[in-house]
Parts: C-alpha cells; sequence; structure tokens
C-alpha cells in the first residue's frame, strides 16, 4: 500500500540530490565545448519547464503564458545590460522580479474566474501580445533585429565563455530547483495541491486560495524569468522568434515527458528532450517527425511521464508535499 | 451553557427562489444539533451561508457574538467555523497525512520567504505538525493510512480523514454535511459516535445534516427541522417527534 521512503532512504534522497550538481562540477574537464553548449542549454530547459509545470501541473491551471515569462526575462536581462550596463549577474534576479511580475498578470486572469480553455487562450494571447511588443518597441528591443548582450568579463574571464556560463547557470539552477522544493514540501505546496484538487474545499481550511494562486504564477514566473536572463546570455543575442509557439511547445512536451507536477519529471523532461534533437541529427529532414514520434511513444507507454517510471523503480524516488526532518 | 454561533432570519434568493428564508438558531458548546428536512429544503444553503460560500440576502451569523456575514470562506474557516462537504472534499491525490496537514494550514508557521529559504522557524513548526496529525489519526485508528493516497480509502475511511482534517485545528463549531452518507450501517453508528465524543470530550459546537431520523434522534441535542427553505420546528428529540408540522411536512413521508 505504502510507497513511502524511509528514513534512509530519504537520507539517500538528500545525497542523491546534492551528488548530481557535485558530479557536474567536473563536467568541463570531460567534455568538448559543442556538449559543454548544449548542456547549458538543458540547465535553462530545466527552470522553464519547472516554472511551467508547477502551473499547469501542480496548480492545475490551464495557462500558457510561460514564454511570456522567459521573454521577459530575457528581454529584461538583455535591456538592462545594454541600455542601463547593469553587469549582467545582477541582471538574473532582477529578470527574476521582471518575470515574477508577468506571472502576477498572468494570475489576475485566473483570480478574476476566468479558467480551463478561456485562461489557457487569455494567456496564450498575452505570450503573443509580448512577442508584438518586442518586434515593435524597436528603440528598446531592437525590432526583428533583436538585441546583442553586451562584451563583458566577470573574474577576468569573458562572459561568452561557456565554462563560466556552466558554472553560474548551474548555481542559478541548483538554488531555483532547492527553493522550489522547499516550497513543495510545505503548507505552501500543499496549498498549491488542494487548489488543484478541490478549490472550494481548500478555502473551507483557512487556506487563502487567491493568494496561493497569485504566489504559485509568481513564483513560476521568477524562475522562467530568471531563466531567460541565462538564455539571453547562453546565445548572446535576443530575437523575438525565441519567445514564440514553437518554445511554448517544446516546453509543453519537456513537462508532459517528465511527468506533470513532478519537480524531479521537469529536470528529466528537460534534459531529455534538450538532449534528443542532439541525436536526431543523423536523421536530417526526419528529425522533427522522430521527435514528435518519440515524445508520442513515451507519453502512451507512460501517461505520467517519466517520473513515474522512476518511482515505481524505488520510493526514494517520491515526492511528497511534507517534510520530515532535513 | 456558552453560546457559540447563532443565525438571525438569515435568508438566501438565488434568482426568484428562497432556498434559505429567515432562519434564525444558536449552537451551544458541546452542542450536537442536527438540521433534518426533506431534499432542497435548503440545509445545504444554510451551511454555505454559514461559512461564506453565498452572500445571505438578509440576516446575519454571529461567532461568540462577532459578525461574520460579510467575511470570505477561508477568513470564518480562520475564525473557528469548519465545514465539511456533501458530496466529499478530500483531496484524492494527496496522501492521508497531507489531506489532515492541510487542515492545520493556519497553525502552520514561517512566512512564504522562511519556507522558501527553509529557516528552522518553518520546518520545525512543520515537522510539530506532522506530529499532531499522525496523533490525531492514531486517535481514529487511521495511522497505518497515514501514507496511502485518500482516494484509495474506502467511502467510510475517506468520511473519517474528512472529519480529522477538519478538526485538526481545534475549531470551536464544525458543520457536518451529510457525514453518514453512503456508509454502512457500522460506519454510520461509528460516524454518529466519533461526532458525539467530538462534542461531548472536546466541547466542540456541531451543526449536523443527516438523514437517517433514528440515527439524528438517538446522536443531537437539539434538532431544527427545515421545509422550503423555512424553519418549520426546533426542539429536543423527543419535542420534534410529537411535532405535528413535522409530522405532516416531513417525517410522515418518510
Ligand atoms: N448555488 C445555487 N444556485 C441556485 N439554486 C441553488 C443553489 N444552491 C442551492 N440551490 C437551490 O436551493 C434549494 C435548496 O437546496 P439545498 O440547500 O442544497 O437543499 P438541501 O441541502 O436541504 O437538500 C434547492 O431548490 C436548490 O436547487
Ligand atoms: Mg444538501
Amino acid at each position: 500500500m505504502s510507497n513511502m521512503p524511509t528514513p534512509r532512504q530519504q537520507s539517500l534522497r538528500t545525497v542523491l540530490f546534492w551528488a548530481v550538481p557535485a558530479a557536474l562540477l567536473f563536467l568541463p574537464l570531460a567534455t568538448n565545448a559543442y556538449t559543454q553548449f548544449i548542456v547549458n542549454g538543458m540547465l535553462i530547459s530545466v527552470l522553464v519547464t519547472l516554472g511551467f509545470s508547477l502551473v499547469i501541473g501542480n496548480l492545475g491551471q490551464l495557462a500558457f503564458a510561460n514564454t511570456a515569462f522567459f521573454g521577459i526575462g530575457a528581454y529584461a536581462s538583455a535591456i538592462l545590460s545594454a541600455k542601463l550596463g547593469i553587469p549582467w549577474i545582477l541582471t538574473v534576479p532582477l529578470a527574476g522580479a521582471f518575470g515574477a511580475l508577468g506571472g502576477f498578470l498572468a494570475s489576475v486572469a485566473a483570480l478574476r474566474g476566468i479558467r480551463s480553455y478561456y485562461l489557457a487562450i487569455i494567456t496564450l494571447a498575452f505570450g503573443e501580445l509580448m512577442r508584438w511588443a518586442y518586434l515593435h518597441a524597436k528603440p528598446l528591443t531592437g525590432g526583428t533585429d533583436g538585441m546583442p548582450m553586451p562584451r563583458e568579463t566577470m573574474f577576468g574571464i569573458s562572459l561568452s565563455d561557456d565554462t563560466l556560463k556552466f558554472y553560474i547557470f548551474l548555481a542559478v539552477t541548483v538554488l531555483l530547483v532547492k527553493g522550489t522544493l522547499n516550497l513543495m514540501r510545505s503548507r505552501f505546496g500543499r496549498a498549491v495541491m488542494a487548489v488543484r484538487e478541490n478549490e472550494i474545499a481548500t478555502a473551507s481550511l483557512a487556506i487563502p486560495t487567491a493568494r496561493v494562486i497569485l504566489a504559485t504564477f509568481a513564483w513560476s514566473g521568477l524562475v522562467v524569468g530568471c531563466a531567460g536572463a541565462l538564455f539571453a546570455r547562453h546565445v548572446g543575442h535576443v530575437f523575438p522568434e525565441s519567445f514564440g509557439m514553437l518554445q511554448l511547445i517544446a516546453s509543453f512536451a519537456m513537462v508532459l515527458v517528465g511527468g506533470l507536477g513532478s519537480v524531479l519529471g521537469a529536470v528529466l523532461g528537460a534534459v531529455l528532450l534538450t538532449a534528443l534533437p542532439e541525436y536526431l541529427r543523423a536523421f536530417p529532414g526526419m528529425e522533427e517527425l522522430f521527435f514528435g514520434l518519440i515524445v508520442a511513444a513515451v507519453l502512451v507507454a507512460m501517461p505520467r511521464g517519466l517520473a513515474s517510471l522512476l518511482r515505481r523503480l524505488s520510493p526514494v524516488f517520491t515526492e511528497r508535499y511534507y517534510r520530515e526532518g532535513a | 451553557m456558552t453560546l457559540l454561533l447563532e443565525t438571525t432570519g438569515l435568508s438566501v434568493r438565488f434568482s426568484g427562489l428562497t432556498a434559505l428564508d429567515g432562519v434564525s438558531f444558536r449552537l451551544d458548546e458541546g452542542q450536537v444539533r442536527a438540521v433534518i428536512g426533506p431534499n432542497g429544503a435548503g440545509k445545504s444553503t444554510l451551511f454555505n451561508a454559514i461559512s461564506g460560500y453565498v452572500t445571505p440576502t438578509s440576516g446575519s451569523v454571529l461567532l461568540k457574538g462577532e459578525e461574520l456575514t460579510k467575511l470570505s470562506p477561508h477568513e470564518i474557516a480562520e475564525k473557528g467555523i469548519r465545514r465539511t462537504f456533501q458530496n466529499g472534499g478530500l483531496f484524492p491525490e494527496l496522501t492521508v497525512l497531507e489531506n489532515v496537514l492541510t487542515g492545520l494550514h493556519a497553525q502552520t508557521e514561517g512566512s512564504f520567504l522562511d519556507i522558501l529559504l527553509g529557516r528552522a522557524k518553518a520546518i520545525e513548526s512543520e515537522a510539530a505538525m506532522i506530529a499532531k496529525a499522525r496523533d490525531l489519526l492514531k486517535l481514529m485508528s487511521m495511522d497505518h493510512m497515514a501514507d496511502a493516497r485518500a482516494g484509495d480509502l474506502s467511502g467510510g475511511q475517506q468520511r473519517i480523514v474528512e472529519i480529522v482534517r477538519t478538526v485538526a485545528s481545534d475549531p470551536p463549531v464544525l458543520l457536518l454535511d451529510e457525514p453518514a452518507v453512503g456508509l454502512s450501517p457500522v460506519a454510520r453508528a461509528q460516524m454518529m459516535e466519533i461526532i458525539q465524543r467530538l462534542a461531548g470530550e472536546k466541547g466542540v459546537g456541531i451543526l449536523l445534516i443527516e438523514h437517517a431520523v433514528e440515527l439524528v434522534m438517538a446522536a443531537a441535542d437539539r434538532i431544527l427541522v427545515m421545509a422550503a427553505g423555512a424553519r418549520i420546528a426546533e426542539g429536543t428529540p423527543a419535542e420534534i417527534r410529537e411535532d405535528r408540522a413535522v409530522l405532516e411536512a416531513y417525517l410522515g413521508h418518510a
């Protein structure tokens, strides 16, 4: 009946959590420049997927403003660095703040009682509106030409160095994943799930549902906004096209393949689907077809995503919404 | 007897339909008050009006003399009126323990930032609440189910977990909307025993909607009888048994 980790498995889980980034610290020693670039992109995808999954998986709201948060973060970072000369690293938390603001705006629709398909349409429109703004606010965003990120050094190393970027991206990703886990394994995470399961009953437990919805959207926006700032530095040049439907569909696939509402799933889905196109390069012209087929096959075989497979293998991977001990 | 909850002339109209028609009653500490009446009598609407889910057209709700009529559901719950739902309000995808913990949300300390940063304040309070939730489950002999998915429990077990979740925060007032519906006769009797124990041992004031008249007669201290939104009788079980209006409007059809 019970598929819950024992205290020993709990410590194992903690060890596993920190072992992954610890092992990754040595990755730049064992990889070439190209792979390093792909891995950097994976870290960004992990954050984008995590923020998306939180809203559609945990909170259960059909909101697709994720790409808007991503673009807001990327443009905030680019504008703050290029126009105001703020060091890029400082634009990361600022981009997170702008992303959170975007999340707040998206939550207003949900709090006004716009739900399900209507919320989906409104939030998609939000994303398209932002893209329109990037195209038309030319003096600020460069329009179709986009915005190059200014040259900059940190610790005397150029920020175009992928190894330096890797360590920064890794630190940001670990902090935000850990923060999200802390949130989910608390009364906040339970309240988020409760809203998804039965919003009316949730209010009867003295849980302020409106505040929970707002905070979830804002945290999602913050995580994805920070990812946007990393992305701006990752590609070095921000274009409006990066924040359209393709990006949204790719993130959606990562959420589903990993497992809706699972932090572990967000990581797995993002890593696998970022790596997959690299392997599909062997089949020129067929990449999209194979990509779609593989995603569909995973979802048919595992409707609850890769995380559900790991859960079946060991209770160590069971995600809980409370925190007993460390 | 200490007065806990009082409604005066509580009315609710839904576009033309008067679902609740000037209902007044009081609920004392440690009292079990049953609300009975045919389907559509307005019993659930009375609960919804008290707990803030529908706005009364007129009348008021007072908890220990404090006016609650304008507050939202979560504020009323925080003031100490907790309720269950006729159709069950458990969160099926959460575990039994997580469900009970949601009932302790307002008692769990630590701000959003404390939780985010994993500060000791939040973690310690979380641990205390988990211990409390486990104790409560043990009291109902449900502790072995703590890690089960709530949706996997039997109907009777789900009803019991919902009660545990509802009383976890030690609320002074409980509103139970048909907590025994769909249960076996044995489970129904168990449920009534739990309800009487909560009132007798903890002094909780309980408002109970229940269809099985014989159970109600045995378990309740006082009974409020409703029909077509209005109160048609009020009294002890013995008085209600003799009431002609009740016999005609309700018991006669039973
Ligand atoms: N939200 C609502 N909107 C419109 N009518 C409602 C609503 N809730 C209840 N009613 C109506 O009010 C009347 C009383 O319903 P209810 O309080 O559920 O009765 P009971 O719980 O005694 O069976 C019924 O006629 C019902 O259809
Ligand atoms: Mg009813």
